[in-house]
């Protein structure tokens, strides 16, 4: 039996590198993408959940202006279409598997629906692979961040919001300068777990034909019928982008928290 | 101090919780005038948190009106100067309403001069210069000039509370709210917050106390309204109040607390 790890092969795959730096970089700008449209998504999400909208609220009360008992008219007054349909999103996105979402977006909407221009950017990114690939992360993180945004506004006490309405400032202002300043110092970790699944799960485009990490070990593979080494080669890629996230996150932490401690 | 210039006129407020199975507030009329130092006693229950808290809609009361600088603040429009109806802009309305807290709320991620200046700063937008030396001068007052830069978990819960004090004050409000402010404090810090409202009181700021200090009822209160039941079942100075209580509840309060 061959030995498990060849240095010889390392030799081998070195012609490749340029392929893993391409692969890298994609990498790194899908992640960075996914992560903004996941946090503008889940700002949005978030706000339609905790929203307090009721468009039927005016069927709850009868002639005289009394609150119903009970009934039909009642439930309906109650419905709140913002945060059913976010919570409807979050939900279906939370319960099913990312490739399947990948798959749907690049082949169904993608596919069928919407043309992209087919072109390529910085000189090796294949737009209309990488876009969808970006699409549907974005998405899938905006459902989890969503989550992790809004458990994080409903942590800060509800005497927060007394305090800075009762000096007048506007539910804004309050959202602005008290609750989320709070909020993301208390959801900060829960925050980078989530950065670093992103870059991680970026992987999966590899699939749809995005030339990021995974793709690279596939190509040196198909070239050279070596593929241990190029995993390793992968791995350790994508150690050195998650590790210095979550440490430099853990570095904000520490910064933001400097009001808890005596 | 008092006068006769009525600054809020509550008129049969009415709180109801599960469609009026419970009453919080079961139709209280009350007037305060400035410069009034009004006391709010009664048992736990009673409605009393729930009356000040109603009083800039801290909670939506289900019915009744109160008038407030001329304005009746549960109304969702008004008139304007014009004679049109606008809506009721509520956020104006509490700036010049003060509310001290039984559990501070200080804003744990700000500095106490954070605190007490960005309401001003952002709300009134005064400039931040005056802010800082109004927010000076209040904390000199009260002794806690040297915390300016402290976060509010080094400070102890007396010093929180005036801090608190210190920062509603800062809106210049026109009436000073107090949700039971001495109950979450240690004895021994009791003292140190009850004097900062005494010296308050003594300049003429109109406040409503809601507390279980009846020292502080009888010494520095004006008047003294005792609740039970989410009613106002007595209201009379304080001398009367404790010499002469006449409701059969308020007789066996007195007997329960004094």
């Amino acid at each position: 039996m061959d030995h498990f790890i060849q240095a010889a092969n390392f030799a081998k795959i070195a012609p490749y590198a340029k392929l893993f730096w391409q692969g890298m970089a994609v990498t790194v700008l899908m992640s960075l993408f996914t992560v903004v449209i996941g946090f503008v998504l889940a700002l949005l999400l978030s706000t339609m959940r905790l929203s307090k909208a009721y468009p039927l609220g005016f069927l709850g009360t009868d002639k005289e202006g009394k609150l119903r008992d009970g009934g039909f008219l009642l439930a309906l007054s109650r419905f709140n279409p913002l945060s059913f349909l976010a919570t409807a999103y979050v939900e279906i996105l939370r319960s099913t598997p990312v490739i399947v979402q990948v798959f749907i977006i690049y082949y169904g909407v993608f596919g069928a629906l919407v043309d992209l221009p087919k072109f390529t950017f910085l000189g090796f990114i294949k737009f209309e692979r990488f876009f969808p690939g970006v699409v549907a992360l974005g998405m899938n993180s905006g459902a989890y961040l969503c989550e992790i945004m809004r458990s994080g506004i409903q942590s800060i006490d509800g005497g927060q919001t007394e305090a800075a309405r009762s000096l007048g400032m506007t539910q804004f202002q309050n959202m602005r300068f008290i609750i989320l300043p709070q909020a993301i110092k208390n959801i900060l970790p829960a925050i980078a777990n989530e950065f670093v699944v992103i870059i991680k799960e970026s992987a999966i485009t590899y699939t749809i034909g995005v030339q990021d990490i995974m793709s690279a070990v596939n190509a040196v593979r198909g070239a050279t019928f070596i593929i241990i080494e190029p995993l390793l080669v992968a791995t350790a890629i994508y150690f050195c982008l998650c590790f210095p996230t979550s440490k430099l996150i853990a570095y904000f932490e520490r910064r933001m928290s400097r009001g808890d401690k005596r | 101090m008092a006068t006769n210039d009525k600054l809020i006129q509550v008129t049969d407020l009415k709180k109801y919780y599960n469609k009026g199975a419970i009453k919080a507030l079961d139709g209280v009329s009350a007037d305060f005038n400035r410069g009034d130092v009004a006391v709010i006693i009664g048992p736990s229950g009673s409605g009393k948190s729930t009356f000040l808290r109603s009083l800039n809609l801290m909670e939506e009361p289900t019915g009744g009106s109160i008038v407030f600088d001329g304005v009746d603040i549960t109304k969702k429009k008004v008139k304007n100067a014009d004679g049109k109806l606008v809506k009721l802009d509520i956020d104006k309305h509490r700036q010049k309403m003060g509310m001290v807290f039984q559990h501070f709320n200080l804003f744990p991620h700000k500095t106490i001069m954070e605190n007490m200046t960005l309401a001003p700063v952002q709300v009134k937008k005064m400039p931040f210069a005056e802010a800082e030396e109004k927010a000076a001068a209040l904390l000199k007052r009260v002794g806690l000039d040297d915390r300016a830069n402290a976060y509010p978990i080094q400070l102890s819960g007396g010093q929180k509370q005036r801090i608190a004090i210190v920062r509603a004050l800062m809106m210049e409000p026109e009436v000073m709210l107090f949700d039971e402010p001495t109950s979450a404090l240690d004895p021994e810090m009791v003292g140190e917050v009850l004097d900062v409202m005494k010296e308050l009181a003594h300049e003429g700021m109109t406040m409503i106390v809601v507390t279980h200090e009846m020292g502080f009822a009888r010494e520095v209160g004006n008047r003294v309204l005792f609740m039970a039941d989410g009613r106002l079942l007595e209201e009379n100075t304080p001398e009367e109040i404790f010499a002469h209580p006449r409701h059969p509840r308020l007789q066996d309060f007195l007997s329960k607390v004094l």
